[in-house]
């Protein structure tokens, strides 16, 4: 009985060590030009060969609150379920217009109540409307790897515990022209690529 | 000079009985950074919503202004200045920025019988206004109206301060709502015939009204419909009184189903979204009780009784509006009035709402010499954006004595 705890402890520790050891990371700047910050922007792999992702059963969350949608862009990975929580004392809606997300409407709930939908296609970043303020305004970015981060007001990001390997990195931003560049990312340490993008 | 000053003054005092409350503030866009359709189903006729913020005192429902307001008030004294009355003065705050807008009119007519057949009155209407609260427990609303009447500029500039002790119980004083027809209804250039009818010395609904008012509402059973209630006391005719006595008005309603009259979204969720609906049906009596005045003749008393309904469902809405009215002149017959209206809107898309009107005014329903008028006003709201607003409005008339008076009217309304 001894030797299995020690055995099990032994792979475990194996493999925690080789993960934390042999993954790098992402980290940069992003320089948003004609936008009021650098923020929003997603920073994200494009592809992972020959690996599959499977959604987290834990659902993604985004709270209606003040008359905003918080958080106002989330990636999330395809498969995913996303609650949608009224925290406000008025009814609110959430729709898309965009096929991708099939034209959803999940009609009208109160204060403490969420409305959910799971976003199945990969590569789909349909907004999220609110039929009843129409000032209100969010993204869903969906993907097909967890590899990705959202830049903060200021530019920065980071994505860490990336498996060593040559990768597309793309950055998509809700008005602002994508673009892509290629990386390395070493088993040790961190590559750094900075964007700028502009309309 | 002097008699210039003179002159406008007693124009502005004179037109002031010609002031037409008007609802679209988009000052509360500013305050709460949202859309105009958060409270208007097409400005300024009010949605669910919008009636739930007027019957909290211009306040977001259930406490929450506080978090929604987006622009920051300016405190006139620190909340912990309530520990310290009488000795200080009770604190509260104004709004972060100026509270005011514009709300332009113009119109192109065209009147049949007019020697100008076609004509372009641009700009019909400016108006300034300005509302907001004041700490938690005084509002305003008020507006500076200047308005082409054939040729003639009138000014108007209505007002009114609100005690805002809780949704069911508020005190106004200034511009009072007098007037019983569901100006939150109106979509139409044209006036509602109940409220344009004048008594035979000139009084009617329309004009300003003057006073003090006590109104209030509350939520139905389960917090959805529910009453309002006002009653008040009015000069009668402006701001200066043409008599001794004052009029007495009051009007209830009752709401069945659909969003809360002062709010709350208790068991309100539907697969439906749109901000114009709300399913509901709203029952209400009202009656006006007063001494009409003109210079030469006999003072006259009248009395107004009324009832209305108010019935929305999904993309329709039919509303109809009921008023009697028996005037006395010391020496004259008793005179009796019966003037009705019945209205039925859809919206074809949230932008594109079709509307036909239907009225009836018979002036003395025991004279058959007096033959009533009636008309039907087809007519289509265009909302361009979500504060320009054009309407296309004829109205036919459809009894012998007026039936070339016919009308064409487009209006282009916009609010910043």
């Amino acid at each position: 009985m001894t030797k299995r705890i020690a055995l099990s402890l032994f792979v475990f520790l194996a493999f925690f060590v080789s993960s934390a050891v042999i993954a790098g990371g992402i980290r940069g700047k992003v320089k948003a030009r004609g936008w009021k910050h650098s923020g929003d922007a997603v920073v994200h792999i494009d592809k992972v060969p020959g690996a599959t992702f499977t959604a987290p059963e834990k659902h993604a969350t985004m709270d209606q609150r003040n008359l905003v949608f918080v958080p106002h862009i989330l990636p999330v990975l395809a498969g995913t379920t996303v609650d949608y929580q009224n925290s406000d004392d008025v009814l609110h809606n959430v729709f898309s217009p965009d096929k991708c997300a099939e034209k959803f409407n999940l009609g009208t709930w109160p204060k403490g109540q969420t409305r959910s939908y799971s976003f199945k296609e990969a590569g789909c970043f349909p907004v999220m409307l609110c039929n009843v303020h129409p000032e209100m305004e969010a993204y869903i970015v969906v993907l097909e790897n967890p590899y990705y981060a959202v830049s903060a007001k200021d530019g920065s990001y980071e994505i860490k515990n990336v498996p060593p390997g040559k990768y597309t990195l793309k950055i998509w931003h809700e008005k602002l022209k994508g673009q892509s560049v290629k990386i390395e990312v070493p088993e040790k340490g961190e590559v750094v690529a900075d964007f700028e993008i502009k309309r | 000079m002097k008699k210039a000053i003179v002159g406008f003054l007693a124009t502005a005092l004179l037109v002031l009985v010609f002031a037409v409350e008007s609802y679209a503030i988009p000052a509360f866009s500013r305050k709460y950074r949202t859309s105009c359709s958060t409270c208007h189903y097409a400005a300024p006729m009010l949605n669910a919503f919008g009636k739930a913020f007027k019957n909290n005192g211009y306040r977001y429902p259930a406490g929450a202004d506080p978090e929604m307001t987006k622009e920051e008030p300016v405190s006139l004294g620190s909340e912990a200045y309530k520990k310290v009355w009488p000795d200080a003065i009770w604190p509260a705050d104004i709004p972060g920025t100026s509270p005011v807008s514009v709300w332009a009119v113009n119109r192109i007519n065209y009147a049949a019988l007019s020697d100008v057949k076609w004509e372009f009155e641009t700009p019909h209407e400016v108006e300034i206004l300005y509302a907001g609260t004041i700490g938690e427990s005084f509002s305003f609303f008020g507006e500076v109206e200047i308005e082409n009447d054939a040729g003639d500029l009138e000014i108007a500039f209505p007002l009114a301060l609100q005690y805002d002790d809780n949704p069911a119980l508020h005190v106004r004083m200034g511009m009072v709502h007098a007037d019983p027809t569901p100006n939150h209804l109106k979509l139409t250039r044209n006036h509602y015939n109940v409220a344009s009818f004048r008594s035979r010395n000139g009084w009617r609904f329309r004009d300003d009204h003057a006073g003090l008012e006590v109104w209030g509402a509350g939520n139905g059973s389960g917090e959805r419909g529910g009453f309002t209630y006002r009653v008040g006391v009015v000069n009668g005719q402006g701001l200066s009184d043409m008599n001794k006595e004052k009029d007495f008005y009051g009007k209830m309603t009752y709401k069945i189903g659909g969003l809360g009259e002062v709010g709350g979204t208790e068991g309100a969720g539907s697969n439906a979204s749109e901000f114009f609906l709300d399913d509901n049906v709203t029952l209400g009596a009202f009656m006006y009780t007063g001494t009409a005045s003109k210079t030469g003749v006999a003072d006259e008393d009248f009395t107004v009784f009324g009832g209305d309904v108010d019935f929305w469902y999904q993309r329709f809405i039919l509303n109809g509006t009921l008023m009697l009215m028996d005037s006395r002149i010391t020496g004259t017959p008793k005179r009796n009035s019966m003037v009705y209206y019945a209205q039925a809107n859809a919206v074809l898309y949230p932008w594109l709402i079709g509307l036909v009107r239907y009225e009836w005014e018979d002036r003395d329903t025991d004279q058959d010499l007096v033959k009533p008028v009636n008309a039907i006003i087809p007519g289509i709201t265009l909302m361009a954006r979500a504060n320009v607003k054009l309407i296309f409005e004829f109205k036919k008339f459809l009894d012998e004595a007026n039936k070339k008076n016919d009308t064409f009217g487009f209006q282009i309304n916009f609010g910043i």
